[in-house]
């Protein structure tokens, strides 16, 4: 049986919107009877869950739905006008990355007052700024004030700063819509360990890609009110049916840029041409991070510049270091591309039912050649580069699907 | 082709999580003198005087004061014995303290609007750092002044000097109070800024910090002295500076609790003004 660590009973959460401006002396003064009006705005609409010690819980809807009120609720930033939260343990103090930075202070400074917001004191600091330095890669630049800083830097202290919350319940607010791939790695990886820890976790996201990846679970909300609890899979795709034409940009699909990728190492007569390459997750939205045992599918558009007669499409996945992993084609793989006319076009897929992968960064090559592989329609090297995450820690580059069992002889 | 398969090793996060957790009030004690410390110091940083300033300010007020009152206006006109340079000094000194803490706690909370609307943690507590970093200026240039001044002669120390941490403590109770109220109230209404600038103004005047509380007409005496700021730094000129003038208790007789009354009036309607008013911070800024 599993301990609540968050309980959410009835909670009602009204805005107050002013009618009319109040908020100065002068208006009190001169209307001194009138009361305020105002329109009320339900934010929060009678919600009720719990959340067992140690879920990752992730809270998604429509820009306006509640999500990030409910997070303040949760984290005593807003009160609720009825309705009870408890939270067993202690509660991070804070929603996003950098309160309490100064870009006046050094590195070091910051790493102080944005400490001490967690609520760590400054000998419990003291021990852990080289960590923190070290972890933002940021070494050389502790003695510079923070405004001399690239964002991405900014980021990384901040980042850094954040996972030394020491807290039970850990909230968070679109943290994973900044930083590159490798970021969010970083994040990963912190978020495994806190798992690991027994530590519950809310994710308040619209990164659909991001909710599947980690969550144990999703909270749809819209227009204040809870529509769907359950596993992170079947809550997002609800999502995705309700809202409907949900545009892609929402689902921040990190650099998928093919466009800058097709024009790296490339060459073929072109014959045939690839136009785009993407990489699809179960959900069915291009992306560029998967999970390890994940679903991938690899799908090439193309069109025919001149007659062929027979052709292969062909792909090459390469560790980042340039190791090669497999190379699956159309004529390998039993699936023979029909003749076909100038000016036609096409998409062939590749499917992945689980990508037996491990963590680590992996280079795409896709090639369309002649049938009997000698020469080149257009082939594009590295065209794409994606990641792989996995949760389990687990060593080397691939997942060999094997199973440990044991037999014993009983001792003595 | 070994080295092709090892993968770097992964940085382990474990190794971010140490240490024993700090109980709630150390962590507050914590994040309220971080604040101050770093208030502090980014009010002096990227000026060439730096630190200096928090001297220099108050000596040229003092300089300006000192000419216009002592020099031209007030000549002849203190009583016998009494050291006012010296006065004007101490009074201008706790007049800049007072001054500086309430006007930077009137924007604690709102202009912390970044932090509140992110963090939770206890409202009090940018308050009272700001007041902290105007009591650090005041240290340091009380420290001076006594450097300085008891190799001079200036001060008159005695018993009556033991009363000085306790009329610090009114003072200190009385900027906390007037603190929390103005933060809390000026979330809500923004005009509170230029209502308190101009208040700063002729409580300065009513609190006879340029001239001395013996000029003031017998009849008016009593309505001054219910002024906590007047009695507050007529009472430290009294224990630190000289013994010819009067204790505020033997201007007022037995209306002496007047200004003490006061400023725990000021300090309960603070308090419970932000208290009631705290919860609805984070979404009024």
């Amino acid at each position: 049986m599993s301990v609540a660590a968050i309980t959410v009973t009835g909670v009602i959460k009204r805005f107050r919107i002013p009618l009319d401006r109040s908020s100065t002396l002068k208006y009190r003064v001169t209307h001194p009877l009138s009361s305020s009006r105002y329109r009320d705005l339900l934010a929060v609409n009678d919600i009720t869950f719990d959340a067992p010690r140690g879920q990752f819980l992730g809270i998604t809807g429509p820009n306006g739905c509640g999500k990030s009120t409910l997070l303040k609720l949760l984290s005593r930033i807003y009160v609720p006008d009825s309705g009870t939260i408890s939270v067993a343990g202690r509660v991070s103090p804070f929603l996003e990355l950098g309160v309490g930075f100064n870009p006046e202070l050094s590195a070091r400074e910051n790493i102080f007052l944005g400490g001490a917001v967690l609520g760590l004191t400054r000998k419990q600091l003291a021990v852990r700024v080289p960590r923190i330095l070290e972890f933002a890669e940021l070494e050389e630049f502790a003695d510079q004030k923070l405004k001399n800083f690239s964002s991405g830097m900014g980021v990384r202290l901040a980042f850094a700063v954040a996972i030394q919350a020491d807290a039970d319940v850990l909230l968070m607010d679109e943290v994973l819509a900044v930083g590159d791939a490798r970021f969010q790695e970083k994040c990963f990886d912190v978020f495994a360990e806190y798992k690991r820890q027994n530590r519950t976790i809310v994710l308040v996201s619209h990164d659909l890609g991001s909710l599947n990846l980690y969550c144990d679970r999703v909270l749809l909300l819209q227009n204040g009110r809870m529509i769907a609890d359950g596993p992170a899979d079947d809550v997002t795709s609800q999502y995705r049916r309700i809202v409907g034409a949900m545009s892609d940009d929402d689902t921040a699909a990190p650099s998928s840029s093919t466009e800058s990728a097709l024009g790296s190492e490339r060459w073929g007569s072109r014959e045939v041409e690839i136009t785009e390459v993407r990489l699809i997750d179960q959900t069915g939205h291009s992306h560029t991070v998967f999970p390890a045992g994940g679903y991938m599918r690899v799908e090439i558009d193309y069109v025919v510049n001149s007659p062929v007669q027979d052709f292969v499409f062909g792909l090459g996945f390469k560790r980042a270091d340039g190791v090669n992993l497999a190379g699956p084609n159309t004529k390998t793989g039993g699936h023979r591309m029909e003749p076909v006319m100038p000016g036609a076009r096409g998409t062939i897929s590749y499917t992945i039912p689980a990508v037996d992968l491990l963590a680590a960064s992996y280079k795409l090559t896709a090639v369309v050649y002649n049938s009997f592989l000698n020469h080149a329609f257009d082939h594009i090297e590295d065209v794409l580069t994606f990641r792989v995450l996995d949760d389990k820690g687990r060593v080397g580059m691939v997942d060999l699907r094997g199973e440990w069992a044991e037999t014993r002889q009983p001792g003595e | 082709m070994l080295t092709d398969i090892q993968t770097p090793p992964r940085e382990r996060a474990s190794q971010y999580f140490v240490g024993e957790r700090a109980s709630a009030f150390r962590s507050n004690v914590n994040l309220t003198r971080e604040l101050a410390v770093s208030s502090f110091k980014l009010k002096y940083t990227g000026s060439v005087l730096g630190y200096a300033w928090s001297l220099v300010k108050p000596l040229l007020i003092f300089g300006m004061t000192y000419i216009v009152f002592a020099v031209f206006l007030l000549k002849g006109r203190t009583s016998k014995g009494e050291n006012f340079p010296v006065e004007l000094l101490l009074g201008i000194v706790v007049w800049t303290f007072f001054a500086d803490a309430t006007v930077s706690s009137v924007s604690a909370i709102a202009g912390n609007g970044h932090m509140i609307r992110k963090a939770y943690f206890p409202r009090w507590i940018p308050v009272v750092a700001s007041t902290l970093s105007a009591t650090m200026t005041l240290a340091v240039n009380m420290a001076l002044m006594f450097a300085v001044g008891v190799p001079l002669g200036w001060f008159h120390i005695g018993w009556a000097t033991l009363l000085l941490p306790l009329l610090f403590v009114e003072l200190y109770v009385l900027v906390v109070g007037i603190g929390l109220l103005l933060s809390a109230l000026f979330v809500f209404y923004r005009d509170l800024g230029h209502v308190w600038e101009i208040s700063l103004q002729l409580l300065f005047y009513g609190s006879a910090i340029v001239f001395p509380f013996t000029l003031i007409p017998q009849r008016f005496r009593m309505l001054v002295a219910f002024n906590p700021m007047a009695q507050i730094v007529e009472d430290m000129r009294r224990a630190m500076v000289t013994n010819v003038i009067p204790w505020s208790g033997q201007i007022l007789g037995r209306w002496t609790f007047v200004p003490i009354l006061a400023v725990a009036v000021v300090f309960a309607l603070g308090f419970w003004v932000f208290r009631r008013r705290a919860p609805r911070f984070g979404e009024s800024i």
